[in-house]
């Protein structure tokens, strides 16, 4: 996967994200469009189509804006049918609103404002997508949290090896370290990529 | 007597002076009868209530400051008392703590530290960083803490994890910087203000200047090595 398709529909939707985008969100905005969040995004979706996976309902956590991972999905996996954004900054929703309006009015696309290492999600998602495991406490906890609401769902977890942040406060040196954290029990994909910022980023696909 | 002050000494860092000067400004500018107790991993004097310590074993090298939160179950310490105001040892106060205690209580009170830019704030809420609130006083009606106890005790070992500091974690749980859904009051504009950071942003925020107008004086510094000497030598001015 090598690109984002960038359509007129998108491309109104980002002008008016930018637009909405004013004091000190247009830095954290600026900040969630770099290389390597793209890069990022794109590896996941090249590495779901390999395994010829195909989510329907998907769970992303901690997604941020999701301007790039929304389209992503929707433009490369017919058989999603709906995307829910658990988010704790309040200020993401009508941001990642802006930006995935096309996918909102559809209703197909809602960001709920849901710390998910303290409370459920809803039930019913057979796709967990998680590309910021670094931001938060092992996902194991999440597993145990929903193991009454989930069925079994696939987990796409991605995480890194960069500690030079303040929030990046569960860093992993591989692979193996993210699957160990994560309570997955059956790995379908494992690997790592290095991104233009330099840092590695790795990547744990199973149940 | 039904008012109680607190205060919370561990470790090495403020020494037993530090305690006696708190409980003498509390006795100087308290114009209603209170209890004085000090939470300690060291007890030595009669006010002095052993800090418990069944938290520690999560110690992960990110634990230091929620010791103090041990206050917020004063009925299982046996802390003698209805109307419950925290202080930290490093604070100086200007003005009569009856304030405190006459402050409507439908909801428990925390600092708000009103020198933060909230645009910051709310910027750096993902981060785990640049909390608006502010715990070096609070002020609580007997049980009314506890469930921020009980939160803790249920998801420790996240908790402990994720938010690094006790300020942090209460702005994510308990306040609310967008609306009007939060646990706590905070106080009000121009009661308390900080040493090292100002009163109120963006107006009035020299730093270093005493405001005897407001009510008290913190010396939050996040960890800086010279504010307990600094704080010293205003004792007695």
């Amino acid at each position: 996967m090598e690109h984002l398709k960038y359509t007129p529909e998108m491309a109104r939707d980002w002008k008016n994200a930018n637009n909405a985008s004013e004091g000190y969100l247009r830095k954290r905005v600026a900040d969630s469009m770099n290389e390597s969040q793209l890069e990022s995004k794109l590896w996941l979706v090249e590495e779901l189509t390999k395994l010829n996976i195909k989510p329907i309902r998907v769970a992303l956590l901690a997604g941020w804006f999701a301007q790039y991972i929304i389209p992503l999905l929707y433009d490369n996996f017919e058989s999603i049918e709906w995307i829910e954004n658990f988010e704790i900054d309040q200020d993401v929703k009508k941001i990642s609103y802006k930006f995935n309006k096309r996918y909102k009015d559809d209703e197909r696309y809602r960001v709920l404002i849901r710390n998910v290492m303290f409370d459920k999600i809803q039930s019913g998602m057979d796709t967990i997508i998680n590309c910021s495991c670094e931001h938060m406490y092992p996902m194991w906890k999440f597993k145990i949290i929903n193991e009454l609401i989930l069925k079994n769902p696939l987990y796409i977890l991605q995480s890194s090896d960069d500690d030079q942040h303040d929030d990046h406060i569960n860093c992993v040196q591989s692979e193996d370290e993210l699957i160990v954290q994560s309570g997955i029990n059956h790995v379908i994909y494992s690997g790592s990529k290095i991104l233009s910022n330099k840092s590695t980023r790795f990547m744990v696909i199973g149940r | 007597m039904k008012n109680t002050i607190l205060c919370v000494k561990w470790g090495d860092k403020y020494g037993r002076e530090y305690v006696e000067k708190l409980k003498q400004q509390c006795e100087e500018n308290c114009s209603i009868p209170f209890n004085f107790y000090c939470l300690t991993d060291n007890p030595t004097e009669d006010y002095d209530v052993f800090l418990p310590t069944i938290w520690d074993v999560h110690e992960n090298g990110k634990f230091w400051a929620y010791r103090k939160l041990y206050m917020f179950q004063e009925i299982q310490l046996r802390i003698t008392g209805e109307n419950f105001l925290y202080l930290d040892l490093d604070v100086i106060i200007h003005q009569d703590l009856k304030y405190f205690f006459d402050l409507p209580m439908n909801k428990p009170w925390i600092v708000r530290g009103w020198w933060n830019d909230l645009e910051v704030c709310k910027s750096n809420f993902s981060k785990f960083k640049s909390t608006p609130i502010n715990s070096s006083i609070i002020r609580w009606n007997s049980n009314q803490l506890i469930e921020v106890y009980d939160h803790i005790s249920k998801n420790i070992e996240t908790i402990f994890f994720t938010y690094q500091t006790i300020d942090n974690y209460l702005n994510h749980f308990f306040y609310d910087m967008y609306g009007d859904k939060s646990f706590f009051n905070i106080f009000p504009v121009g009661d308390i203000y900080s040493w090292y950071k100002g009163n109120v942003f963006p107006d009035d925020m020299e730093a270093k200047k005493i405001r005897r107008e407001c009510k008290v004086c913190l010396f939050n510094n996040s960890g800086e090595d010279n504010d307990t000497e600094e704080l010293k030598l205003l004792w007695n001015t």
